[in-house]
């Protein structure tokens, strides 16, 4: 279009001028518009989109376990299905209000019918502020495939949008009762209650790990470059390997149990120790409780008596009270000492014997526990000396074992040195206060040459990967006295259980045993004074005298069936510790070799059901019984040593026959049998015999493999496929 | 058969007037625009990440179409005018018998597998029409507003056609191609002028009387309150917003841009496909994109310019308005300038009709440089 006229050309012109402002101004426009969203306030655009996608993510660890010294869980955390509601999901796409309310009323119904949930209450908290809703926690596998199947589409007509069926963690003790009063246990907000769970509740849980992950629109987690991340968050908290064997514990536990219902005493604990490093193998407290179900019993119940509880101990303390003479050099070995005849008056009381004797040998003294002998011998020591031997052997002071509510028992009752009268109540074990654990460490002292150990109740904490972060090993807390008298007690102290003395009862068939027994008068706590019919009966002792393997300290607390501890706590001590030496392999030094303790393998110790045993333990509504005959003690004794072998009874002090002859390799367990049993049942039988359930599926069980009777490792996976009952 | 091969003479001087810069423009904005709808489609569901090879093909069917349209004479073209302006209508009208809903407007005519959108091909017929019509009635520039009748109503039927779907978007279009045209090539300033005014006073008319959808009301309202009510109507430019400016400087990278991956970006590639360049890509990205079209427009100005006849004129400017228009539109929305009235993208959005008809234009826009006198 060239050869305009000049008024064409112009108006051209001035077309082509408002063009190019108007197209120059618009660019500028966009461009400015960008520049300003994208340079100037490009940081703020910027969290505003990082606040849309990142979710601040608390990862906490699924709680560690609690293990014994052979890696047999005593607590794990297992996940538990959960029901879940996402509220923006579940209304999406109903644009009024109305379609809304009426999606909610009608998934509240069906979920509430589905969950055995009120209705109105479920719909009540579904109309609440906020997007996520717990639904039910803690469903079963039935009620789980209900959820899964509301909200499936292809399965539901009209599946209800947003719901969600999540493992959440529940803290499980396979073997209930066992060592409950060690673990403590795990309230439901996932805190560590008492015991083992309060002291280490964070090495348990482990570390939180606050990850900032990315979501989507939809809320979902999205983690684009997390894989690295991922692998470095734990999946579990530490593990915290206890020195305790689940065997004799269970002994233990079993033994002190039986005691404490015969002889219809208050409570009990039985406390073994090994003399050599320390180990703390069995803490037994009775009445004790079930942690899977710490609700229902008392407080008083999950206290651990052998730490906090203290008591007089009486005329063991007699054995700690000639250690300090003999080193001190102050009384002989031969040395005859003036027992007065059974009656001696010191500051204003008088003393008795129950044997009337003259003069008697230090070894005589202890083998009839006078009390005049002793006082003598304490006598001769002095207030200071005797008080320092006592605390020298652990007495008066916290034994550091790692446990809240321990008690330092009392040497000096009313803040100051004692009078005569206090240094011959003393040295008898009279006017101060003792716990069971230091009675087993100040014996095991005298077991070991002298040294005084710390007690070891956790041997190592391992973390998420296996590896060990801290551990515990044998540490000599002083020289509490020579080893050549110790030597000496030790000698002494097995006429003690040797026929003429206090306590033949605690005597073992092909060992030599020593050991101390005491009944101690308790003091009334009316009046002030000892009570005439209340008795704290307890013996403490170590098997076999001359290489000492175990310590055992046993007390019954106010029996009222008998009261001398020669006759009530020596019993416990003798069955504990046969089981225990069978247990641990220790070859008897004299006397018929048995050919069952020769075993290397731990042999089954009795199942519950044992005769004088209640065999029935109370059956909490929390783990209901799988219905099958002997599942209850299966769910608490199958699990050690041996696992399928018969529950046939046994009686204590005997063993169940190996299955066949057949040897069980060590960490080698018998898959149970679990067909039929429903799923609940079912985990806790395989969880007992020490395997890993994998399940498939949910009902009831109707397939496992392996089948039941193979023997395979400790701590592997049994698959289980569960069918809804039809 | 003579003269069937007429056409094909003409390849040669379109080939000694190839315009290289129009090219490399479109077709790095195609390239440009493909990448972007693969990173925009690239987290988003399965069905849809296929979105891509499906607007490769169009751009490819387009591409032949725009070669073959660019090696014919333009002036063939004046034949074609009123022919595909009836089909064009005829289209429009079956839209609202047969047509398929889609979000409460039914834009799409399914005709064997292919859906197309005929307010899309209205666009090419109004430019071909109106350019015949300004080329041979009259021949002058000082038209009066009585002889814009005929031009208003031939752009005034489709469009009213449009809006009746509801597609305010392109019917907006439409008369703004229609605007363009008549305002760069058919009257005086003054005329410009007064329709100016009584353009503002329409506007304000259809406001004040309620002609609008429900939507599209609160689509207007929303943009002049930006920040209220995030998460109802204004959720779109919301978003849009969101990740642009998210885009920084220099953007995230390609496939990195966290607002589209992670799914807060809506209609990332249909109305939205600027936001995903400019959060992959920053200010760089976006000032490139603006460039690019700035380039166009003024290039297709510079073809009508210098084109032989009236027509040539009248075709370029009104392609030229097409794109102009349609990016204005569609970045005006996303960078909050403007209200959100679905106007997509010329190349970049996803969109096998918009994508045809654009690369048709461009065929014209190259037909017409390769023929003018220079």
């Amino acid at each position: 279009m060239k050869n305009l006229d000049p008024a064409r050309a112009k108006w051209m012109r001035a077309r082509g001028i408002i063009l190019g402002v108007l197209l120059g101004g618009l660019v500028l426009n966009v461009v400015g518009r960008a520049w300003e969203m994208q340079i100037q306030q490009g940081k703020a655009w910027l969290e505003v989109a990082e606040k849309q996608r990142q979710r601040k993510l608390h990862v906490e660890p699924r709680r560690g376990r609690i293990v014994d010294r052979n890696d047999r869980s005593l607590a794990l955390t297992v996940d538990v299905p959960s029901v879940s509601l996402d509220l923006h999901d579940l209304v999406a796409g109903a644009s009024t209000p109305e379609a809304q309310t009426i999606r909610v009323h009608d998934a509240a119904t069906r979920l509430a019918a589905a969950l055995a949930l009120d209705p109105v209450e479920l719909e009540r908290r579904m109309s609440q502020k906020g997007r996520f809703l717990w639904v039910k926690h803690r469903v079963s596998g039935e009620e789980a495939e209900a959820v899964r199947h509301l909200g499936n589409a292809r399965e539901e007509a009209n599946p209800i949008r947003g719901l969600g069926v999540d493992g959440e963690g529940r803290r499980y003790y396979p073997n209930r009762e066992l060592a409950s009063t060690i673990l403590g246990f795990v309230s439901p907000d996932g805190q560590g209650r008492e015991g083992i769970e309060l002291f280490f509740d964070q090495d348990l849980r482990g570390r939180v790990e606050e990850l900032s992950s990315l979501r989507d629109r939809a809320g979902r987690l999205v983690f684009t470059d997390g894989t690295a991340d991922r692998a470095r968050i734990e999946t579990e908290g530490e593990t915290i390997e206890l020195a305790i064997d689940q065997s004799i514990q269970f002994m233990a536990e079993q033994e002190i149990k039986a005691a404490v219902r015969n002889h219809e005493a208050k409570s009990g604990t039985v406390v073994v120790v090994d003399p050599a490093n320390g180990d703390v193998l069995a803490m037994a407290s009775y009445p004790n409780f079930n942690p899977n179900d710490y609700g229902s019993f008392e407080p008083e119940a999950r206290r651990n008596r052998a730490i906090a509880d203290r008591f007089e101990p009486g005329s063991v303390m007699k054995v700690f009270t000639f250690a300090g003479a003999f080193a001190a050099g102050v009384v002989q070995p031969g040395e005859l000492v003036n027992c007065e005849h059974g009656r001696f008056r010191i500051g204003g009381a008088t003393i008795h014997d129950t044997h009337l004797n003259d003069a008697m040998t230090p070894k005589e003294i202890l083998t009839k526990s006078s009390n005049i002998g002793s006082l003598k011998v304490g006598l001769r020591l002095g207030a200071e000396r005797l008080h320092d031997v006592l605390r020298g052997f652990g007495f008066g002071e916290p034994t550091g074992i790692p446990l809240g509510g321990e008690t330092a028992g009392v040497l000096h009752p009313r803040g100051r040195t004692w009078v005569d009268l206090e240094t011959a109540n003393a040295s008898f074990g009279q006017g101060i206060s003792v716990t069971s654990l230091q009675l087993a460490m100040g014996f095991a002292a005298l077991a070991n040459g002298g040294k005084l150990l710390e007690p070891i109740l956790v041997r190592r904490i391992v973390d998420g990967h296996g590896q060990t972060i801290r551990e515990w090993n044998r540490h000599v807390r002083r020289d509490a006295t020579p080893p050549h008298v110790a030597r000496m007690l030790s000698e002494m102290l097995v006429s003690v259980t040797e026929p003429g003395g206090t306590a033949v009862e605690a005597a073992i068939d092909g060992y030599r045993v020593a050991g101390k027994t005491a009944t101690a008068q308790k003091v009334d706590p009316h009046t002030g004074h000892y009570s005439a019919d209340r008795f704290s009966a307890s013996f403490a002792g170590y098997v076999p005298a001359e290489n000492p393997r175990i310590v055992i300290a046993v007390t019954l607390d106010e029996p009222l069936l008998g009261h001398f501890g020669g006759e009530l706590a020596a019993p416990v001590f003798r069955r504990v510790a046969e089981q225990s030496l069978r247990y641990l392999g220790v070859v008897p030094a004299r006397g018929p070799a048995r050919l069952d303790a020769q075993l290397t393998p731990p042999a089954p110790p009795p199942a519950t059901g044992a005769p004088g045993i209640d065999a029935k333990p109370p059956v909490p509504p929390a783990m209901p019984n799988s219905g099958a005959p002997g599942a209850p003690t299966r769910a608490d004794g199958a699990n050690i040593g041996l696992v399928g072998a018969d529950d046939g009874p046994a009686v204590p002090g005997d063993l169940a026959e190996l299955p066949q002859g057949r040897p069980l390799v060590v960490n080698e367990v018998v898959v149970p049998e679990t067909t039929g049993l429903p799923a609940r049942d079912a985990i806790r039988v395989v969880l007992g015999a020490g395997l890993l359930p994998r399940l498939f599926g949910s009902g009831r069980l109707v397939r496992q493999e392996p089948a039941a009777g193979v023997s395979i490792p400790r701590g592997g996976t049994v698959k289980l496929v569960l069918e809804p009952p039809s | 058969m003579a003269r069937g091969l007429r056409p094909l003479r003409r390849i040669v001087p379109a080939r000694d007037h190839f315009d290289w810069p129009l090219f490399l423009g479109i077709a790095a904005l195609c390239v440009v625009g493909a990448i972007n709808l693969y990173s925009a489609t690239s987290a988003a569901k399965l069905a849809l990440q296929e979105l891509y090879v499906q607007q490769v093909y169009w751009l490819v069917v387009g591409g032949i179409v725009a070669g073959i349209l660019a090696s014919v004479d333009y002036r063939m073209f004046e034949k074609w005018a009123w022919p595909s302006y009836g089909v064009g209508l005829v289209l429009l009208v079956l839209v609202f018998i047969l047509g398929r809903d889609i979000r409460g407007s039914s834009r799409w005519l399914s005709i064997g597998p292919l859906s197309i959108q005929p307010s899309e091909t209205m666009k090419i017929a109004l430019i071909l029409v109106l350019a015949k019509h300004l080329h041979t009635a009259h021949g002058s520039e000082h038209r009066g507003l009585r002889d814009l009748l005929v031009p208003a109503l031939i752009a005034a039927v489709p469009a009213a056609l449009v809006i009746k779907q509801p597609d305010l978007g392109t019917g907006l279009i439409l008369s703004l191609i229609f605007a363009s045209m008549v305002m760069l090539l058919a009257v005086p300033l003054s005329l410009v002028l007064r329709l100016l005014g009584s353009f503002i006073a329409v506007v304000w008319a259809v406001w004040e009387f309620d002609l609008l959808k429900d939507y599209q009301r609160a689509r207007i309202e929303a943009f002049l309150n930006p920040e209220h009510n995030i998460l109802g109507t204004n959720w779109h430019a919301h978003h849009a917003r969101v990740a642009i400016g998210n885009g920084g400087a220099t953007g995230w990278g390609f496939m990195l841009g966290t607002q589209n991956q992670f799914h807060f970006l809506p209609d990332q590639f249909t109305d939205f496909p600027f936001p995903v360049l400019a959060e992959d890509w920053g200010f760089a990205g976006s000032c490139l994109l603006v460039t690019i079209y700035a380039f166009l427009v003024l290039r297709a100005l510079e073809i009508a310019y210098q084109s032989r006849d009236r027509f040539g004129a009248a075709l370029a400017t009104g392609v030229g308005a097409l794109f102009f228009w349609h990016a204005v539109f569609n970045l005006g929305m996303v960078t909050g300038l403007l209200p959100v009235v679905g106007v997509t993208l010329p190349l970049f959005s996803y969109g096998g009709s918009s994508v045809v008809t654009d690369l048709v234009g461009v065929g014209f826009l190259m037909s017409v440089s390769a023929h003018r006198q220079s």
